[in-house]
């Protein structure tokens, strides 16, 4: 089963996010902020990381750096409120951006893609 | 003496005495006997002596009569004022001779008398010539028929007439131009009991002097004759100065009032040529055209004939006083000149060419021409341009080079230009130049600013764009994490309900309006980043019908009334559904909130005029937009709501924008306000 963590600080959001994941048959772990996360991806093995931006205690391009340097290889996505830090360059090091939407589709769609591409 | 008068008189008439003596005696002597004369021989010597009495007799009659022939000469020559004589040498000591020459005495006399009398009378004649002819004003005098039968020296010396060629003649025989109030006056004089003051009258005479004058018309009886007294006071030069004075502040005047260019140049031309014999009769104005090669007519006043002259001068005050009446240009003229204009705008110089006005312009000095018709300078086209015998040019110089040159002549009255003609000339050629330079570095500078102006405009506008997009994505940041938060759910609602057909109806509404209100936050966002466009060919009218429904819930709750005139003629077009709802929606919005309860939107689509889009046009019965807002309103961050943020309309025109259309607001007839947007049918 492939895990992944979610790092979102609005916990109704991150509780959709999982559940709709969980239902795809994932594993899936919650964080609330950049902090937490670091920490969970040094002592956890993931597949995949849902990483919002703007977020208390540590943001998530800062967590991005952070993680990136710990797992050069772990998959990220970024899925942000902000649909303007496109043009952050550190948000080009994630493999992907979306922008959060009611519609999760998209967003399954992408964590399907990246995963499949990784086990391959 | 005396004695030889009586001795004369004795022997003449003794000689008589003794032979009647001699003849008596021998009469009585016959009866004596001592000496005997035949009787017949005394009555022979009684009559010849009889004879010669009578022809002394006769002869003394003569001579008696011939004194009183002297006498009677010498009286008729008294009368005809004729007191001395040519004493009779023929001394003689009768009573005739001394009657003759105690009249000669008493002539003498007289004369003496007279000669006293004549130079007091002479004495009297100068002072009273010297009057009549010190005066510096005209004088003439005209009799009942009108006609001049005295004219002063000063009056033949001004207008060069003999006095002998006037006499007889009227007013209108030699002036070419009188103004009518002088006619009328002169006609109507008797009229008055006192005398009638023309002022800055304009005469011209047949022989072209120009005057202007105050006249005064009296009435005299001379004899129990009438006759009219003419006096005029030359007030030509008083006038001439007053008349530029007055020009050159009324040109000051209106370059100061910052008019139209045109205008002005209009009026100084029109101030050269105005105040009838004062200034010139046509003036033109010629540029250097943009490309520096000829120079170019540009404009120009004065009649097209001696007609059209003599009814401006009738119309006009002489001393050009009232310039100031100028409106427009071309209300003076009342289309006179329209000829004389239509030349001018036609005519070009070459600069290269060696012509007179290149030559002014060139050389930057005054060039008098004073007759052209021979004067080798003058080439056959300025002079058939011209058509006159004088005229002056004068270059309009700034900052030593020269922009232009201006022309004038006197065609009409062909009054010689004097140097002060010449001066006046050249201070409104200086004016002129001035205004015209000046006048291009203000439109210079203007189009500088204008330039400067728009640059600071886009950096403000970029300005509040950068703004825009930074306070728009942390707005968007803040609404769209609730949103997709609430829509998920909605989401998952719907999916948990499935056979629970109102839950799911339900849990779809709150679906759909949050997808919506994810678009606008697109949107906002896009007003930093325009994405490209999905256009596809859509029918305007669905899309406000779309839009209408969407909101219909809120108009049952504000009671607010919509009407719709959707044309049924409007062809597809390509465009952005989303967006262009997004406009509707935005407009819409707008209205609602603008309008009290029961109020009214009215939402109208249709083809435009030119036939090249479409237009949708919402009108509310609204509180409209004040004035000063009108330009404002689709400004980013613009709001006069309470609780708005000021980006629906930025939006909405950003989207049309990019569609190549436009939108306008205006506040229509109910004082609601009123936004038309138009749509081309073709957007790139």
């Amino acid at each position: 089963m492939n895990r992944i963590l979610i790092v979102e600080d609005e916990q109704n959001q991150r509780e959709l996010y999982a559940t709709e994941l969980e239902e795809e048959g994932y594993e899936v772990h919650q964080a609330h902020n950049g902090e937490v996360a670091v920490k969970m991806v040094t002592s956890n093995k993931y597949d995949l990381v849902i990483l919002d931006i703007r977020m208390p205690e540590m943001d998530g391009i800062e967590a991005l750096g952070k993680i990136l340097s710990r797992e050069k290889k772990l998959p990220i996505i970024i899925y942000t409120a902000y649909s303007n830090y496109k043009s952050n360059f550190m948000t080009w090091t994630a493999n992907a951006y979306l922008t959060k939407s009611s519609d999760l589709t998209e967003l399954k769609e992408t964590v399907k893609k990246i995963i499949s591409s990784k086990s391959r | 003496m005396k004695l030889k008068k009586i001795l004369k008189i004795i022997t003449a008439y003794l000689a008589d005495a003794v032979i009647i003596l001699y003849l008596i005696t021998s009469l009585f002597s016959e009866h004596n006997g001592s000496v005997v004369i035949p009787a017949s021989a005394v009555y022979i010597i009684a009559i010849i002596l009889l004879v010669k009495n009578i022809i002394l007799i006769i002869i003394h009659k003569y001579k008696f009569l011939d004194k009183i022939a002297v006498i009677l000469n010498i009286l008729a020559e008294f009368k005809k004022g004729n007191f001395l004589h040519q004493e009779n040498n023929n001394q003689r000591n009768d009573e005739m001779s001394n009657i003759i020459t105690e009249l000669s005495v008493i002539g003498k006399y007289i004369d003496n008398i007279i000669i006293r009398f004549k130079d007091e009378i002479q004495i009297l004649r100068e002072l009273y010539n010297n009057i009549i002819f010190s005066i510096s004003s005209y004088l003439i005098i005209l009799n009942k028929k009108k006609k001049i039968i005295f004219a002063n020296d000063a009056f033949c010396k001004k207008f060069q007439f003999d006095l002998d060629d006037i006499y007889g003649k009227t007013i209108d025989d030699i002036f070419l131009f009188v103004a009518d109030s002088l006619q009328n006056s002169v006609i109507d004089i008797y009229k008055y009991k006192e005398s009638i003051i023309l002022e800055k009258t304009h005469l011209l005479s047949r022989n072209w002097i120009s005057v202007i004058a105050d006249i005064k018309i009296s009435n005299m009886f001379v004899q129990g004759e009438e006759q009219i007294v003419l006096i005029m006071d030359d007030i030509t030069s008083k006038c001439r100065k007053d008349y530029q004075i007055n020009l050159i502040s009324q040109v000051t005047g209106s370059i100061q009032r910052d008019e139209e260019i045109h205008k002005i140049l209009y009026t100084i031309l029109y101030g050269i040529t105005s105040g009838a014999g004062l200034g010139f009769n046509r003036a033109m104005l010629l540029l250097l055209d943009p490309h520096k090669k000829y120079l170019k007519g540009e404009i120009a006043v004065g009649p097209d004939s001696i007609e059209e002259a003599i009814e401006i001068w009738n119309s006009l005050p002489a001393a050009g006083s009232d310039i100031a009446i100028i409106a427009s240009p071309f209300d003076i003229t009342n289309g006179k000149g329209s000829r004389l204009l239509e030349k001018v705008l036609s005519a070009k110089f070459e600069l290269s060419s060696d012509n007179i006005f290149a030559k002014s312009f060139k050389t930057l000095e005054n060039i008098h021409i004073y007759d052209s018709w021979n004067d080798r300078s003058v080439d056959d086209n300025i002079r058939n341009f011209m058509d006159v015998t004088e005229f002056v040019v004068v270059p309009l110089i700034v900052e030593n080079r020269a922009i232009g040159v201006i022309v004038a002549d006197n065609k009409y009255n062909q009054v010689p230009i004097g140097n002060d003609h010449i001066e006046l000339l050249s201070i409104f050629a200086v004016q002129a130049s001035l205004l015209i330079e000046s006048y291009q570095s203000v439109s210079t500078l203007k189009k500088e600013m204008a330039k400067i102006k728009s640059r600071q405009e886009a950096m403000i506008e970029s300005e509040k764009l950068a703004a825009l997009g930074r306070i728009s994505s942390h707005i968007a940041h803040e609404i769209r994490n609730p949103l997709v938060t609430m829509g998920g759910y909605a989401r998952r609602i719907n999916q948990m309900a499935e056979g629970n057909e109102k839950i799911q109806h339900a849990a779809e509404v709150i679906l759909k309006e949050s997808i919506r209100l994810e678009n606008t936050l697109s949107n906002v966002m896009d007003l930093t980043k325009p994405q490209a466009l999905m256009k596809n060919l859509n029918n305007i009218n669905d899309i406000i019908t779309d839009t209408l429904g969407l909101l219909k819930n809120v108009f049952l709750d504000k009671r607010i009334f919509i009407e719709t005139k959707l044309s049924n003629k409007i062809p597809l077009i390509h465009l952005d559904s989303n967006q262009i709802k997004q406009v509707v929606l935005n407009l819409i919005q707008n209205a609602v909130d603008a309008i009290p309860e029961n109020g009214k939107i009215e939402v109208i689509s249709g083809v435009n005029s030119q036939n090249n889009g479409i237009f949708i046009t919402i009108k509310d019965t609204g509180t409209g937009v004040e004035r000063d807002n009108l330009e404002n309103i689709f400004e980013p961050f613009f709001t006069t709501k309470v609780t708005g943020v000021g980006l629906g309309l930025p939006i909405v025109q950003r989207i049309i924008k990019d569609h190549n259309g436009d939108i306008t607001v205006k506040n229509n007839d109910t004082g609601g306000a009123e936004f038309t947007i138009t749509l081309p049918y073709v957007s790139s």
